[in-house]
């Protein structure tokens, strides 16, 4: 696997920390897999959508990965519940093509980015650096992503 | 094997391991929708299963899979779906998944899947329709690279000029790579808007055209560059192009409403995506669907809090708990020496509660630990409704299966080692012990047959049963295949009792050889189970009701890792056999041993029970007065099933938890001893496995002229065991 820079957060240099939504176990382990090797940290884990919510409250992460179909409750009814409860939550929904409307609805509701199933690493990479990054290091970020 | 699961061992066994369970559930659902076709709520939940392992294959680069995956979910979302089949396609899918799965994973040639993708599109007649007109729309889609803006989006944009604002023309190249235009262009809207405010995009806002750029007029303050740069959105946006608009442009353009109103030096560039890779895929009834799922299905709240943990692991604490016991003991036996010697001294209580409370941590400490391997016997019966429904079918039966009890905790190892034993005789009870539906009416049954598995703890053992309510077995005829196989000459067998007679049903090879009788088929591979019980120091027992069904009980020991044992010497040597085996214990006189036949016999209150020597009788003096024929002896009555047997011995030494060692092949030349374990003093014990001693004994019929079965080993092999268990014998 290729190396990654590590991605802090700008305001105290720590593991930026993420909350892992999605209802396949493996896919939550993959994707903790990867953020690791961005240099982050795993706070928490949720299985569908009712629990991310719980967990957000809990965790206060600073990034959520959100899969859109699971039991309970759908990604996208989470991520706005989240981002109503808190404004500047960072998600960006995981899923498939065949659920691009969902993404769509996803994003008019607040979520940030998102990235397709299957997930690249590279690509999950830059989608973090972008979500992270405010202004100026989005521009800094820019540019990157492309002809991955 | 993909390169992914390669590179990364340990995600492997998670994919595989989830990968099955979902493979699991898909052959619940197709079995609910087997009874219920047509159920929405599964054809749902049937949908995610399949969207969840597609998502997983592609994760590990197993394309095929994923693909195959990918076209049934595509048709379970399809409306008019051919409900009436769909039963059958999900179990060719669970199937066919299933063997993909092995091909992944034993690295061999993946099988092609060809019949499921024909079975697929038989369920969607129309779905291929769609598809076609899609792709025409999606060749028309990227004719159009310069906007067109309607009059009101012009009037906007020359009001924001005059307000001062800078007015972009914004020309976004969606980025080869994603596949996911209309989200992308959602998202360029998001980022955008909180720079300035958004006149008018092409594609409009809510279109569903797959056009691989999006134009946007956007009024700002800001400057070309940080619109640029926000527009560049990493994975999303490959190229952004913007182009200042000017007021005196604009009113020149301004009454002409319609076409050309930018110039547009990029639309070479936008030639750049291959239709392939910006596929649209919007499936209409995606968006109703998935909001529908919000429903019930509480299955994965557990698994937050649930954790993997390698059963090695797991194995090595219980390891160390043995020692413990170990420990325990020995510090008990110090105890008692000091008690001993010491009558008087006040420091005995306080070891005493020390001991005491000690013994009780311990215990729980060790109840946890086994608690930790325990899995519920229901990851085992999952399996049998399918299983039961693929046999019935191909022998046109009609079987119902029950099954209670799945909660009963077992030992993961040994539930492991009963699951391919109990699915051959479940399988067996389906395919020989249940009647047809014709010959089930002829004898005034119902023309469904009953299978029924139970599971329940009983004392320190798991018992697994199996009934059916079918023929029953022909204890008749077993005899008559017993002597036509040679096992028995036609003499003895009529000597055996309806149990012994059933006993040949596990002997090797019986009845395989002859495939006229049904019965026949009763006997295959039940030499096997019962050689699996016995590994695990569990055992296998058929209860007969002839015309009315059968019932296989399988007990096991809830762990094979401690047991409760009864200790005793034979010819001065120690030996411990499973405490639970035991069921009584009767003191006697070599006086009060009578022969029978070939074997010695001790009359019990009113029965008369067989008896096995352990040890070698002197031979000088066999059933001859003396001193040794007023000798007192115990007799340990052991039972297992219905048989119930005498072992003689010299003398008991008590019970204690025995932390049993295995024993290598080569330390053992027999498979009379099953293992080994130190005593709190050093001393190695040998302990004994009751089946095979069982089975020798009706194996040597006539026994050996000694009355002996020969276990006892002789002083270098005792020597050996103790070297090898580690003690100090």
């Amino acid at each position: 696997m290729e190396q990654f820079a590590p991605v802090r957060r700008s305001k105290d240099g720590q593991p930026v920390r993420y909350l892992i939504v999605d209802d396949s176990v493996f896919a939550r382990k993959n994707l903790a897999r990867m953020v690791e090797t961005f240099g982050g940290q795993v706070a928490g884990e949720a299985g569908d959508g009712l629990n991310a919510i719980t967990e957000y409250d809990r965790l206060h992460p600073d990034i959520v990965l959100m899969d859109i179909t699971m039991p309970q409750m759908e990604g996208i009814e989470a991520a706005e519940k989240i981002v109503q409860q808190h404004p500047d939550a960072r998600i960006v929904m995981v899923s498939s093509v065949g659920y691009q409307e969902n993404i769509v609805a996803a994003l008019q509701r607040g979520a940030r980015h998102f990235v397709q199933k299957p997930v690249k690493a590279e690509v999950l990479y830059e989608v973090i650096k972008y979500v992270l990054g405010d202004e100026e290091s989005a521009a800094h970020a820019a540019g990157a992503g492309a002809g991955v | 094997m993909s390169d992914f699961l390669d590179e990364h061992g340990e995600m492997q066994d998670l994919f595989f391991e989830t990968a099955g369970e979902l493979l699991q559930s898909l052959n619940d659902c197709a079995l609910k929708l087997e009874k219920h076709p047509g159920e929405t709520e599964t054809v749902r939940e049937m949908r995610r299963i399949v969207h969840t392992l597609k998502g997983d294959a592609a994760a590990c680069g197993l394309r095929e899979l994923s693909e195959l995956a990918h076209t049934l979910e595509d048709a379970l979302a399809f409306e008019a779906l051919d409900q009436s089949s769909l039963a059958e396609v999900a179990f060719t899918a669970a199937d066919v998944f299933s063997s993909m799965l092995n091909a992944y994973h034993r690295k061999s040639k993946v099988p092609t899947g060809n019949a499921l993708h024909k079975l697929i599109k038989e369920l969607t007649p129309v779905a291929a329709e769609v598809k076609a007109s899609k792709k025409k729309s999606k060749s028309k889609a990227k004719v159009s690279a310069t906007a067109v803006w309607t009059e009101y989006e012009t009037l906007a944009q020359q009001n924001a000029l005059k307000l001062g604002k800078k007015v972009y023309h914004v020309t976004a190249t969606i980025d080869r790579l994603c596949a996911m235009p209309i989200a992308a262009r959602q998202l360029l809207i998001t980022a955008l808007n909180s720079s300035g405010e958004i006149i008018g995009t092409r594609p409009e806002k809510n279109s569903v055209q797959a056009s691989p750029i999006m134009e946007l007029l956007i009024a700002t303050e800001k400057s070309a560059e940080q619109i640029s740069a926000k527009a560049k959105i990493p994975t999303v946006i490959a190229n952004v192009e913007i182009h200042p608009l000017g007021v005196a442009e604009k009113s020149k353009k301004k009454r002409a409403v319609a076409p050309e109103v930018e110039i547009n030096p990029v639309v070479e560039a936008v030639a750049a995506p291959t239709p392939a890779t910006v596929e649209p895929e919007i499936k209409s009834v995606a968006a109703p669907e998935a909001k529908a799922q919000e429903s019930v299905q509480p299955s994965s709240t557990a698994s937050e809090n649930t954790l993997r943990v390698d059963a090695e692991r797991i194995d090595n604490v219980l390891n160390l708990v043995g020692e413990l016991i170990i420990g325990k003991s020995m510090l008990q036996q110090a105890l008692n020496e000091f008690a001993r010697e010491n009558p008087k001294d006040a420091m005995r209580g306080k070891f005493a509660d020390a001991m005491a409370f000690q013994a009780r941590v311990l215990n729980d400490l060790q109840r946890s630990v086994m608690k930790v391997r325990m899995v519920p016997v229901e990851q085992l019966f999952r399996r049998f409704p399918r299983m039961v429904r693929d046999v019935a079918k191909h022998c046109g039966k009609q079987v119902d299966l029950l099954m209670s009890g799945q909660d009963t905790d077992l030992d993961k190892s040994l539930l492991d080692a009963i699951a391919e034993p109990l699915t051959h005789m479940v399988r067996n009870s389906v395919s020989h012990g249940i009647e047809s539906p014709e010959e089930r009416a002829k004898l005034g049954k119902a023309p469904r047959g009953t299978i029924h598995l139970r599971s329940h703890h009983q004392g320190n053992q798991v018992v697994v049963e199996i009934s059916d309510d079918g023929r029953g077995i022909d204890a008749q005829r077993v005899r008559a295949k017993a002597v036509q196989q040679n096992l028995i000459s036609a003499d003895d067998v009529t000597r055996l009792t309806e149990n012994e007679a059933l006993e040949f049903i596990f002997r090797p090879g019986f009845s395989t050889a002859d495939e006229i009788t049904e019965i026949s088929g009763r006997g295959v591979g039940l030499d096997v189970v019962r050689s699996v019980l016995q590994r695990l120091k569990g055992s296998v027992e058929v209860e007969n009701r002839p015309g009315q069904g059968t019932t296989f009980r399988l007990k096991l020991p809830l762990t094979l890792a401690i047991i409760k044992a009864l200790l005793f010497r034979v010819d001065q040597r120690l030996y411990a056999i499973p405490l639970n085996a035991v069921a009584e214990i009767s003191r006697a006189r070599e006086a009060d041993l009578h022969r029978v036949d070939h074997y010695e016999v001790l009359q019990l209150r009113n029965q008369v029970l067989p008896l096995i020597r352990l040890g070698h009788r002197p031979l000088e003096q066999p059933f001859s007065k003396g001193s040794a024929v007023s000798q007192r002896i115990f007799i340990l009555v052991i039972q297992m099933g219905e048989r119930k047997l005498g072992l003689i011995v010299d003398a008991l030494e008590g019970e204690e938890e025995l932390v049993i060692k295995a024993l290598d092949d080569q330390t053992v030349a027999t498979d009379l001893v099953s293992g080994a374990s130190i005593l709190g003093d050093g001393r190695v014990v040998l302990i004994m496995n009751l089946a095979a001693i069982m089975e020798r004994f009706n194996k040597s019929r006539p026994v050996r002229t000694d009355g002996s079965i020969g276990l006892l080993l002789s002083q270098s092999e005792q020597a050996r065991l103790a070297a090898q268990a580690g003690g100090r014998s």
